[in-house]
């Protein structure tokens, strides 16, 4: 799954109105009459994290969960190595997840 | 060189064709006149009236001719025209050839292909029998837009500031609201909401009642019986809700309206504007509450909408402006004839279709939550048709959504699956639009994994599937109302006893010629009547046979003139057992 913030081309950080505004960019350079699935994919980039509720959401239930697969697959197949990656070593790997990363941005500072 | 694709508003009261030429949008006037009345008739010598001529003579003879058939669109019933019956398919494609033969004669060359415009709340059968009609007349339907949207999409165009706009369109007889937001060459439709039978023709009506029971009082008549009377009454009806768009007052005057034991009635009474607002207080009243609904279903308070547009002819009833500006502060906006500004966005969007750039993209919403039935709980308590509603109203088109379920059953071969539209937890509540069987499923304990997938094309005609996970197995169907649908060779035989009202020949395909319009008009009532044989009692039923028979035997001696008396004698019949 490729993350909606670059379908659209924004950062994490984009606010509301730059994430609407590229929404109508992408939607006039791919009407739905010209390609309705290139439409439909911007159309569920947009629904997936148009406002804070959708991108809170967004992070904890689908990044997360693309970048485990990711995770595990890098510790499963390491070239070279004669089998799994060691248990430390993939505490470590974990450690890199985004998670806290992508949960930073909805907590804000008192 | 790419086809030209015209844009037709087929309306209930009015049609329209318009086309983009040169980046400039027109409608397409014949004989000085860019509005043809939506009215199909036949004169004296059997040949086909649409339009001003056709609704002239609504007034003479009733009997053949047909007005609002837009009403009657996505029902399996027909009209019957000069004894004939027709399907409201067969009618609309009539009004559609004549449009179609405007703009050719504009253009010079001939039209293939069209955007027809049809209302947002049309449901699924209304939208299939759309795309028949325009198949029936010839024209290849490349899309159907709404008609709010299609407004929106002239209002929209070349603005570059974001506005919200609020779309109200009452025309003869649908209604729909419309949420947009316009944004950056956007037109981005938030949510719409409607009713597809509420219009000026039920305005009319409620004139109508009240003329007749004016007229059971006065003289103790009733004229519903007298068809020539009663064309006469409901045009007077639409006369005076007309007038009273610009006055307070309106005198309803028929004289020799009809003959009662020897003397002439004259009709003559005054209506108040007072009087006909109070009588459609409950429709207006109907509107803002559908209004309110679209505006919750795009997370908007009427505090937030810039812009209010009129659409549609029933606009014009002062009251409706009043109630608008009492409910958004502000006046709506009209510099766009609300005749013509769906046509016009319909061209539009046909242009754009057509690679051209007319700096305006379209984003439109289904005005309808679809779903199945499923074994689970209603109320807290166990119930095997609880709604599961799979596409929600207001999803951005087009849209596609999957949802799984389990047999319910040990060793359940089949599943019956049935597809309603609606938003009621009670699946038997909502409108049920379409049903299929899934056989031939493993023999394996309950719980045996089945996908629906529901896919709701750019029309907003839904297509669905269903797939049994573990073998892969799958069925798919186009919803379609069973009833009304027409399979290709009936499509292909309205198109020939369409095309030979207009006195053109089918092209060359060989075989047997084509059946003429009386044989195609014989067959149809036959089946029709025998449709009808397990309601109707044994004397008519006898009456029927007999009449079959004699109609089964001209067709089958090309015996055109002896056809016509029993064919009219059985449409009687089945005309009066339907009504």
């Amino acid at each position: 799954m490729i993350s909606p913030y670059r379908i659209l081309g924004v950062s994490e950080q984009a606010a509301d109105a730059d994430i609407k505004q590229a929404y109508l960019q992408g939607v006039k350079d791919n009407p739905p009459d010209r390609d309705s699935v290139r439409f439909r994919q911007i159309q569920d980039a947009y629904d997936a994290i148009k406002d804070e509720d959708c991108r809170l959401r967004h992070a904890l239930f689908r990044v997360p969960r693309v970048e485990f697969d990711a995770l595990l697959a890098q510790a499963f197949n390491q070239q070279g190595a004669g089998g799994p990656m060691a248990a430390d070593d993939f505490l470590k790997l974990l450690s890199t997840v985004a998670i806290e990363k992508s949960l930073a941005k909805f907590t804000k500072p008192t | 060189m790419n086809d030209i694709i015209i844009g037709i508003d087929l309306g209930t009261t009015n049609s329209e064709v318009a086309i983009v030429e040169n980046g400039k949008v027109t409608v397409i006037a014949d004989a000085g006149k860019k509005i043809l009345p939506s009215f199909v008739g036949l004169d004296d010598n059997g040949s086909i009236l649409v339009g001003e001529t056709a609704r002239n003579q609504y007034l003479i003879y009733p009997e053949r001719t047909v007005k609002s058939i837009k009403r009657l669109m996505g029902q399996d019933t027909q009209v019957t025209i000069a004894g004939q019956a027709y399907t409201p398919q067969e009618v609309s494609a009539i009004i559609l050839k004549r449009l179609k033969a405007i703009a050719e004669a504009y253009v010079g060359q001939p039209i293939v292909k069209a955007v027809i415009t049809v209302p947002a709340y049309f449901s699924d059968s209304q939208r299939q029998a759309t795309r028949e009609a325009g198949e029936i007349a010839g024209l290849e339907v490349v899309r159907m837009i709404n008609e709010p949207t299609a407004a929106a999409l002239v209002y929209g165009a070349g603005r570059l500031d974001a506005k919200r706009m609020l779309v109200y369109d009452l025309g003869g007889g649908t209604f729909d609201v419309s949420v947009v937001n316009v944004q950056s060459g956007v037109v981005e439709v938030l949510a719409s909401h409607g009713d597809n039978h509420l219009g000026g023709d039920d305005f009319d009506q409620l004139i109508v009642d009240r003329i007749l029971a004016h007229i059971r009082e006065q003289f103790g008549i009733e004229v519903e019986p007298h068809g020539k009377a009663m064309a006469r009454i409901t045009r007077a009806a639409e006369q005076a809700k007309l007038c009273l768009s610009d006055e307070p007052y309106a005198t309803i005057e028929e004289e020799y309206l009809l003959e009662h034991q020897g003397t002439p009635l004259h009709l003559k009474m005054e209506l108040a504007r007072s009087d006909y607002e109070d009588l459609i207080a409950d429709h207006i009243n109907a509107t803002m509450d559908a209004t309110h609904i679209a505006l919750k279903g795009a997370k908007l308070t009427a505090s937030d909408i810039d812009e209010i547009i009129l659409v549609g002819g029933s606009t014009r009833t002062p009251c409706i402006r009043e109630r608008l500006f009492e409910e958004f502060g502000f006046e709506p906006h009209g510099e766009v004839d609300p005749d013509l500004c769906v046509a016009m966005g319909a061209a539009m969007q046909a242009a754009m279709i057509n690679g051209e750039d007319i700096g305006t993209v379209l984003v439109d919403v289904t005005p309808y939550t679809f779903g199945t039935c499923a074994v689970g709980y209603l109320d807290g308590l166990p119930y095997p048709y609880q709604y599961v509603p799979i596409v929600h109203k207001n999803s951005v088109l087009p849209v596609r959504k999957t949802e799984a379920f389990e047999t319910f059953h040990d060793n359940q071969r089949e599943v019956n699956v049935r597809i309603f539209q609606g938003e009621d937890p009670d699946a038997l509540n909502n409108v049920e639009i379409g049903e299929f069987l899934v056989e031939g499923l493993l023999d394996v304990p309950a719980g045996n994994i089945i996908t629906l997938t529901l896919d709701l094309d750019l029309n907003g005609i839904l297509h669905v599937s269903a797939r049994e996970k573990a073998s892969g197995k799958e069925k798919a169907i186009t919803i379609n109302n069973a009833i009304s649908r027409f399979d290709s060779g009936e499509l292909n035989s309205a198109k020939q006893r369409i095309d030979g009202l207009f006195g053109e020949t089918a092209g060359g395909e060989g075989g047997s010629g084509p059946e003429s319009p009386a044989a195609a008009a014989a067959r149809n009532a036959i089946k029709k009547a025998e449709a009808l044989f397990e309601t109707v009692s044994a004397e008519d039923k006898e009456d029927m046979v007999d009449l079959i028979e004699t109609i089964s035997n001209c067709l089958e001696n090309s015996d055109e003139a002896g056809l016509r008396e029993p064919v009219e004698r059985l449409n009687d019949i089945i005309y009066y057992l339907e009504s």
